[in-house]
């Protein structure tokens, strides 16, 4: 086991892999931007390094700052947490030619189901079921027909695609060409490569993924899926789990399915494995992301399985203990991601000092978060400041225990969305389970035309 | 605000978690020495595979590294298309001159070069061309008897083969070693460079950082088009000895290529980036003929 491990990360997922490293015994070394100075995943370190300026940019991406840190420190392995560098094949790579254990998948591995084509082909060999579509096409009147054959509405998707950039949405086949080439256009301009591929627009969809675990020696464990549906500008708001969509049968195939994907490409430590769900609860493979989520704390409730532990003992290169005959998900978790953003002016970033605090608590209520009274909250950073989770024995008593949660959470000073969240949770479709992604899109076209 | 005195953690009592026996308990960081380095101007570390990635130059803030001779060919020429000229040619100690022998042997052993530059016709861009490349790394690229007769019989078989010929300067000036042989260096070069242009033909110099002494005073500056890299120290004197000879402050970035561009002493800064392109554009302009090869790089411009 790693008796020191550098956290190059910050925030909530900072504490959280700090809390996992003081249970385990393990000594913890923080690195923060000048920005961050009292932040609380800092104090809560052994040891921390302040590692440049509030850009992360200049901080928490300065990859040759972190690695000095690390040697200095005498640090034996780095989690990257989620964003920042946790994707990086450079850093990973990196990582390993200094001798530092990074605790995710290898270099080649993230950098393989980061080409999202690659991806397809490689899930698609594997028996995984694939939005249907096609591979690369370069010449027009080739990839026309074979739009014709996958059926309209389609997307037309960059490789190296990223940010909603080098994608078109095509209604008609009159409107093909021009979308085929203003897509092509786009991605070699944004990415360099021009390389498109085609998929069939599924709509309604909801967005389903499984979290997967893997250890050095083969051994995979699907740890259950997490609804993911309501979103807001492609960012997610509120997670479950289990998904009130999936019947156990669906659940059984999907499972098979995410651990055929990860087999197939050898994958190491956690994953997870996203999906579309169409109407008619056809499944079908999106991506794979290859690292830890924002949350997998619903997982945690459900399975009762501490995740980033998990990461932390296959990356010193223990085995699974974890079998899946003894994964059940038990009862039903909710998530709501609290932002600080004001919900009244179009969700524009709240920051400031933090006035009085209250956490709400009881049985099976968690908020993982970094904040504290009187904290200010740096503008440099993405928005969200916690992650309320509860878990209960059925969905209807979930839902009760976050709303009587929500109600409790007292965050002064600053505007954020508990409010939303609450509106949400009373909204026919969310509780009825049949939401799907256009949820957020759908209940702000009611709020307009009553108003 | 002081957030130390708030926070009363302390660090739980727990002992290492173990997880049977793991090789990842002796594991020590390291980070290999060559794996960085550190920008001398910008003062950001820099990956040194990023830094080979780019040319060499600085990602952050543009600074120039110096580079070697075989690097710059490999920069400059088409791929496998440089076929070297004398490249057995050595110095020897000619005026017995004290510890020139062993400075000669260390040079040979740190640059893994015969001497302070390289020459040989190649391709670039496909267009057929003589190609001298001098090289810092051996005794400051000084020039000394060889330097010179390498770089006049490139000129000679330029002449004689109509081609274009292409320098790239980089010296401590002329080698004191060899005293007025050195010197010597300077007209026989200007003479194989004066019979090249009366044939009609373009002779391109580079100046690349730093270039000083009699090779200023000769060759480098004779070229029909005179091209240098960014910020390149560019004198015949070094800077410090004209302060002390006309004990004036000298202007800031005073024998900068900028500087020099300025003053009408060099035509073009060019990043290096950018340099092949430059010379490609320069040589079929003046009535090269690219060849068409079957590798076609797809999308260089």
């Amino acid at each position: 086991m790693f008796s020191k491990i550098l956290i190059a990360n910050r925030g909530e997922i900072a504490v959280r892999i700090i809390r996992a490293c003081r249970e385990m015994g393990i000594s913890t070394v923080a690195v923060y931007s000048k920005a961050d100075k009292d932040a609380l995943h800092v104090r809560m370190a052994d040891e921390s390094y302040c590692i440049g300026g509030p850009q992360v940019s200049d901080s928490y991406l300065n990859i040759a700052a972190i690695l000095e840190v690390a040697a200095l420190s005498g640090a034996q392995a780095i989690h990257p947490g989620y964003g920042l560098l946790s994707e990086n094949a450079k850093f990973a790579a990196l990582c390993k030619k200094c001798n530092i254990e990074f605790i995710g998948p290898s270099a080649e591995m993230i950098e393989r189901l980061g080409d999202k084509d690659e991806a397809r082909k490689t899930m698609r060999a594997a028996g995984v079921p694939v939005t249907p579509g096609s591979d690369i096409i370069e010449d027009i009147d080739e990839a026309r027909k074979k739009a014709e054959e996958i059926g309209f509405p389609l997307l037309v998707k960059a490789r190296s695609g990223g940010g909603g950039r080098g994608i078109r949405r095509v209604d008609r086949i009159e409107d093909f060409d021009n979308a085929f080439l203003s897509a092509k256009a786009e991605a070699k301009s944004a990415f360099g490569d021009g390389a498109v591929y085609m998929e069939k627009f599924l709509c309604p969809v909801k967005h389903v993924e499984m979290q997967l675990l893997s250890d050095k020696f083969g051994n995979v464990v699907c740890l259950g899926e997490r609804e993911c549906s309501v979103q807001r500008k492609n960012q997610k708001l509120i997670e479950e789990s289990p998904s009130p969509a999936i019947t156990p049968e669906i659940r059984k195939r999907m499972m098979e399915a995410a651990a055929k994907a990860a087999k197939a490409v050898g994958y190491e430590n956690a994953g997870t494995v996203e999906f579309l769900l169409d109407k008619d609860k056809n499944f079908y493979f999106m991506e794979m992301n290859t690292r830890l989520q924002v949350e997998h704390a619903v997982t945690e409730m459900v399975v009762g399985i501490d995740i980033v532990q998990w990461q932390i003992r296959i990356a010193s290169g223990a085995k699974l203990t974890v079998t899946q005959d003894r994964v059940f998900l038990h009862g039903n978790a909710i998530e709501c991601r609290i932002n600080a953003e004001d919900a009244d002016h179009d969700y524009r970033p709240s920051c400031g000092r933090i006035g009085f605090v209250h956490i709400p608590g009881g049985p099976n209520v968690r908020f993982d978060t970094a904040i504290y009274q009187d904290y200010d909250i740096p503008p440099y950073y993405d928005s969200m400041i916690g992650k309320l989770i509860v878990q209960a024995r059925s969905r209807e008593l979930a839902i009760r225990k976050m709303k009587m949660a929500l109600s409790e959470l007292t965050i002064n000073g600053i505007k954020h969305n508990r409010d939303l969240h609450i509106d949400i949770l009373s909204d026919p479709d969310f509780v009825s389970g049949e939401y799907t992604t256009s949820f957020m899109e759908e209940r702000a076209k009611r709020k307009e035309k009553s108003e | 605000m002081n957030t130390s005195d708030i926070f009363n953690f302390l660090k739980p009592k727990n002992e290492l978690e173990n997880q049977g026996d793991t090789l990842a308990a002796q594991n020590q960081p390291f980070i290999p020495d060559e794996l960085w380095v550190k920008c001398p101007v910008c003062k950001k570390p820099v990956l040194s595979s990023d830094l080979n990635e780019n040319f060499k130059v600085c990602p952050s803030c543009g600074y120039h590294f110096r580079i070697g001779a075989r690097q710059r060919i490999e920069i400059t020429a088409d791929k496998d298309s440089f076929e070297e000229f004398d490249a057995d040619m050595t110095s020897v100690n000619i005026i017995d001159f004290p510890d020139y022998t062993r400075k000669l042997k260390n040079a040979k052993l740190n640059s893994g070069e015969n001497e302070s530059v390289i020459t040989g016709k190649a391709k670039i861009g496909g267009c057929e061309v003589v190609l001298a490349v001098m090289n810092s790394q051996f005794m400051m690229g000084s020039m000394g008897t060889v330097t010179g007769e390498k770089i006049t019989r490139a000129f000679e078989y330029a002449t004689e083969h109509k081609l274009p010929v292409i320098i790239f300067t980089v010296s401590g000036g002329a080698r004191m070693q060899e005293g007025i042989l050195s010197l010597m260096q300077m007209a026989k070069t200007s003479a194989a460079a004066k019979l090249h242009s009366d044939a009609g033909l373009l002779y391109i110099t580079v100046l690349t950082d730093p270039t000083t002494g009699g090779v200023t005073a000769s060759f480098a500056m004779e070229g029909d088009i005179i091209l240098s890299e960014p910020k390149a120290l560019i004198a015949f004197a070094g800077p410090r000895v004209i302060e002390q000879t006309i004990r004036q402050k000298l202007p800031k970035d005073f024998q900068s290529a900028e500087f020099l561009l300025e003053k009408g002493f060099v035509d073009k800064v060019v990043p290096r980036s950018k340099m092949k392109d430059t010379l490609t554009s320069l040589l079929i302009l003046h009535g090269s003929v690219p060849e068409k090869t079957e590798e076609k790089e797809g999308d260089s411009q």
